[in-house]
């Protein structure tokens, strides 16, 4: 599973009480009859958070690889307002990379 | 023909499609009908399937083209294409995929994605489609949505203003295939000043959709991200990164740095850890250690960069990073050895959460120690090592209390089962479950009272709790029968009475009802005991079960002879009323199963003998393998031999390759002792056990490996088994041994009810030769006339009005 954390979107030292109110808070965003996988994401998150022993061991024995996150945010901090325009090769490397993911899935190809 | 169809047929039931093509390859070179060739079809599109699920497109796309129809479309067309555009041939895969616009060749619940794969394949590599098509056809209004999908795009790569883009974006139909590019497009220019409605438009895109990649890139530039977390915020593509950089409008050399940091990302945490060290100048501080920290895992030779650019790591932090770092590399015995020091540093740590942490990490190197025989060797002591440490460490960790009582009973350390079951039970009063493993605790070390007060506790936090009602009875039970056993009838009875009150009224007790039937016997009440035994009976399934069953009991507590007289005679009405179902003669199975049964084999044995003409009929159902086991461990637990070679007969008479039965075959043969077994059958045995290995069916091959180990030396050789085929078998392993028993058990009870003095009168009455007539017949009534051919009973007889009239006859042995 990825990181629980990031996944909620909560810091290491949230409380319970916090953790509830932010998996109740994406809940309400995307509620399981719209949203099921992400629902679904949620709920093993705040599964694996949801009492101070579960959310030792998800500290101590896992890693957080989107401790990366802030460090992304940081490199694509904006130095204009966002109204510029991607190339159209970017476009077309996005879609290949959409195609290329999109026939990856399901177990099949 | 017939039987190659259903072979393919069974094949692709399976899913062994490989198997499926090469049968009907045969079967259509045989007889070229259309339906051979159609399922020659489906199974090349099942093995497509399974060989692009295993990632080898290039041999599915290969078994795809055997099921080309004469148009050159395919059975499953969206996989065809998908192969195509997994091996980068997406032109061929727009031009296959064209074909199917407007056609209904592809199944419903592909069809979306099949056309969101097209309106993508067309976009990377625009071609015309078609000239001729009519405007109004559904390729003609698939080729103008195309069309305005391109000028949008084109004209917002170019840079036009939103109100010229607007018209080109509203000639995209909601409902055609390049919906998601309208929706790309509306969010981007939506984003400056409505972020909230850009993102809205964004969830409109399915995360199967293959344009669901360029819609991450967008919900990354835009504001607020807060909404919803960055779930793939660590694994940005460089198409993903470019986007963001161009359409934020990055400085180059921010763009230098983003595309730096997408393909030191790509080359591992090894060289992600150098690129953020080398520039932690341009990165937030906090951000950048965090970021190595937890990158150090898997790069442990990192470790001294790491420390000399932010500082030494405390003892915890670094054995903990070394313990991961060992379990990535599967080094568990490492592991093991670094979480024992993080624990250490743990619990010498003022954190208040120290303790908790502690427990975590015991917790885990016990799971460790149990999972990986590099630890311990298979060794359950170091799991418990581990758990008792993560108790003293958190004591409060329900789980682990159970898990490590668990472990105390499995391994045979009663002493520290009961004392942890005891703590538990005060530590936690209100959960069942420990309260359940204080009674069995309890009843182990005979402490009834107890085991009585947690049952009691248990019912008050969950009345329904069935398993204790369950275990409470059967407790009472058990004394029952000893008090009955030691002639203590009106104690037993007091038991029986104790054991009523955890009932339940709307489920009675079968067992309770039998025993009580069979204690009231001795008590002299015999209407009521008849009353009581037939409602048992019939609550345990009636019949020869019913009646088998309460034999069983009677048979555990050393009933009387006058109850016994009636379950006999019961039990062998029963027999000629009904022939035997495979249900009947499994339920028969499962009362003499258990472990305590097992320990009174000697007195429940000889009653299989009573039903074996009844068992001997079931031999001809048609058992599978798994509704046989227990019938044939009940014959086994039984010694009755014969019996098991019939049903293993005639199993193997119906599928002979069953490994079962040829285990069940030559335990019968040898009678049960695997130290008789020839040197054939122990190959043949040991070919099972890897037949079923090999088909990951343990169950089959830990019973032959069961029965095969109960050779002392084997698999050692054939040096010792000459040896071993001398000694003959213990205990009640040998049938003559049951029969011999058997009989006389029965010859006595016999000559109970056919006294001497009787056999006198007869005699005096009728005369020598009409007394031994009259005995016969009497003795052809008893379970002796019900077993033995006629000749055998009158040879009794005689011996019998012999005895009586002081003559001596050598001819009854």
């Amino acid at each position: 599973m990825s990181d629980p954390f990031s996944t909620l979107g909560v810091g290491e030292d949230a409380d319970d009480d916090q953790i509830k109110q932010r998996y109740l808070s994406l809940v309400r965003l995307f509620p399981p009859d719209r949203e099921p996988q992400r629902f679904q994401a949620y709920r093993a998150a705040y599964e694996a958070l949801s009492d101070q022993r579960k959310r030792l061991e998800t500290k101590v024995l896992g890693t957080r690889d989107a401790a990366l996150g802030p460090i992304k945010s940081h490199l694509l901090a904006p130095s204009k307002p966002v109204c510029a325009r991607a190339s159209k090769t970017t476009v077309t490397a996005l879609l290949i990379d959409g195609i290329d993911r999109s026939c990856g899935q399901d177990g099949t190809a | 023909m017939c039987s190659l169809a259903a072979k393919a047929s069974e094949a692709m039931r399976l899913g062994d499609f490989k198997a499926a093509i090469e049968l009907l390859k045969r079967l259509v070179k045989q007889d070229p009908q259309p339906r051979w060739r159609d399922m020659l079809a489906d199974a090349y599109a099942g093995r497509a399937r399974s060989l692009a699920a295993k990632g080898m497109f290039d041999e599915a796309e290969t078994a795809l083209n055997k099921t080309a129809a004469a148009d050159g479309t395919v059975r499953e067309p969206l996989l065809y294409v998908q192969c195509l555009a997994k091996r980068g041939q997406l032109g061929k895969a727009f031009q296959h995929a064209v074909k199917y616009i407007g056609t209904d060749k592809v199944p419903a619940e592909s069809a979306a994605r099949m056309a969101e794969l097209t309106a993508a394949l067309w976009l990377v590599a625009p071609v015309r489609v078609d000239a001729q098509a009519d405007p109004n056809s559904e390729l003609g209004q698939w080729a103008q949505s195309a069309a305005a999908a391109q000028q949008g795009l084109a004209a917002w790569v170019e840079g036009k203003p939103e109100h010229e883009i607007e018209p080109l974006l509203s000639r995209i139909p909601m409902r055609s295939a390049f919906r998601p590019l309208r929706l790309i497009l509306k969010s981007l220019i939506t984003a400056p000043t409505d972020p909230a409605r850009a993102r809205q438009l964004l969830d409109g895109i399915g995360r199967q959709s293959p344009f669901a990649c360029w819609r991450d890139a967008v919900a990354a530039t835009l504001p607020d991200e807060a909404q919803e977390p960055p779930t793939n915020a660590a694994s940005p593509s460089r198409a993903q990164c470019l986007f963001a950089a161009e359409v934020k409008g990055l400085s180059a050399s921010g763009s230098q740095l983003l595309a730096e940091f997408v393909k030191a990302e790509r080359s591992g945490a090894a060289a992600l850890m150098s690129f953020l060290i080398s520039h932690a100048a341009a990165l937030p501080a906090t951000e950048a250690k965090s970021a190595c920290f937890n990158l150090l895992p898997r790069a442990p030779d990192r470790l001294r960069q790491f420390e000399s650019s932010f500082g030494n790591l405390a003892e915890f932090d670094r054995a903990r990073i070394l313990a991961l770092a060992a379990e990535a590399a599967n080094n568990w015995e490492r592991a093991e050895e670094q979480w024992c020091v993080a624990a250490k540093a743990t619990e010498r740590s003022a954190d208040p959460d120290s303790r908790l942490m502690a427990g975590v990490i015991y917790r885990h190197v016990a799971w460790l120690a149990e999972t990986h025989p590099e630890i311990a060797g298979g060794d359950t002591s170091l799991s418990i090592d581990y758990l008792e440490c993560s108790l003293r460490a958190d004591p409060d960790h329900l789980p682990a209390v159970l898990k490590l009582i668990g472990l105390y009973r499995s391994e045979g350390q009663d002493k520290d089962w009961h004392r942890l079951a005891e703590d538990a039970a005060q530590r936690f009063p209100q959960q069942s479950a420990i309260l359940l493993q204080a009674v069995d605790s309890a009843i182990a070390r005979k402490a009834y009272k107890k085991a009585v007060g947690f049952a009691r506790r248990i019912l008050a936090i969950d009345p329904i709790n069935q398993a204790v009602r369950q275990r409470m009875i059967e407790l009472q039970i058990s004394h029952a029968r000893k008090q009955a056993r030691s002639k203590r009838a009106d104690l037993a009875w007091k038991e029986l009475a104790n054991a009523a009150e955890w009932e339940r009224p709307d489920d009675p007790s079968g067992r309770l009802c039998v025993n009580q039937g069979l204690v009231a016997w001795e008590l002299g009440n015999a209407a009521d005991a008849e009353a009581r035994l037939r409602r048992g009976v019939e609550l345990v399934g009636g019949g020869v079960v019913g009646w088998f069953f309460a034999s069983v009991e009677h048979a555990r507590m050393k009933g009387g002879a006058a109850s016994g007289a009636v379950l006999r005679e019961e039990l062998v009405r029963a027999q000629k009323t009904v022939a035997p179902a495979k249900q009947e003669i499994l339920s028969a199975a499962l009362a003499i199963s258990g472990r305590e049964i097992i320990e009174a084999r000697k007195e429940i044995a000889p009653l299989v003998f009573r039903i074996r003409g009844w068992l001997l009929q079931g031999a001809s159902l048609a058992w599978s393998a798994a509704e046989i086991h227990p019938v044939c461990e009940m014959l086994q637990l039984a010694g009755a031999y014969d019996l098991l070679a019939d049903y293993a007969r005639l199993a193997l008479l119906r599928t002979p390759d069953d490994a079962s039965w040829k285990l069940y075959r030559a335990m019968a043969r040898v009678k049960g002792d695997a130290e008789r077994l020839s040197v054939r059958e122990e190959d043949e045995l040991m070919d099972l056990v890897e037949d079923a290995e090999a088909r990951k069916d343990f169950h089959a091959a830990n019973r032959v490996q069961r029965f095969l180990d109960s050779v002392p030396d084997f698999p050692k050789g054939a040096a010792s088994r000459s040896a071993r085929r001398g000694s003959s078998a213990n205990g009640i392993g040998s049938v003559d041994d049951i029969e011999e028993r058997f009989i006389a058990q029965l010859l006595a009870m016999t000559l109970e009810e056919t006294p001497p003095e009787m056999v006198e009168r007869l005699v005096a009455k009728l005369g020598r030769e009409r007394a031994i007539s009259a005995v016969l017949e009497r003795l052809r009534r008893t379970p002796v006339g019900e077993l033995f051919p006629v000749e055998n009973i009158r040879r009794v007889a005689e011996e019998m009005v012999n005895t009586v009239c002081g003559q001596t006859s050598k001819s009854v042995a």
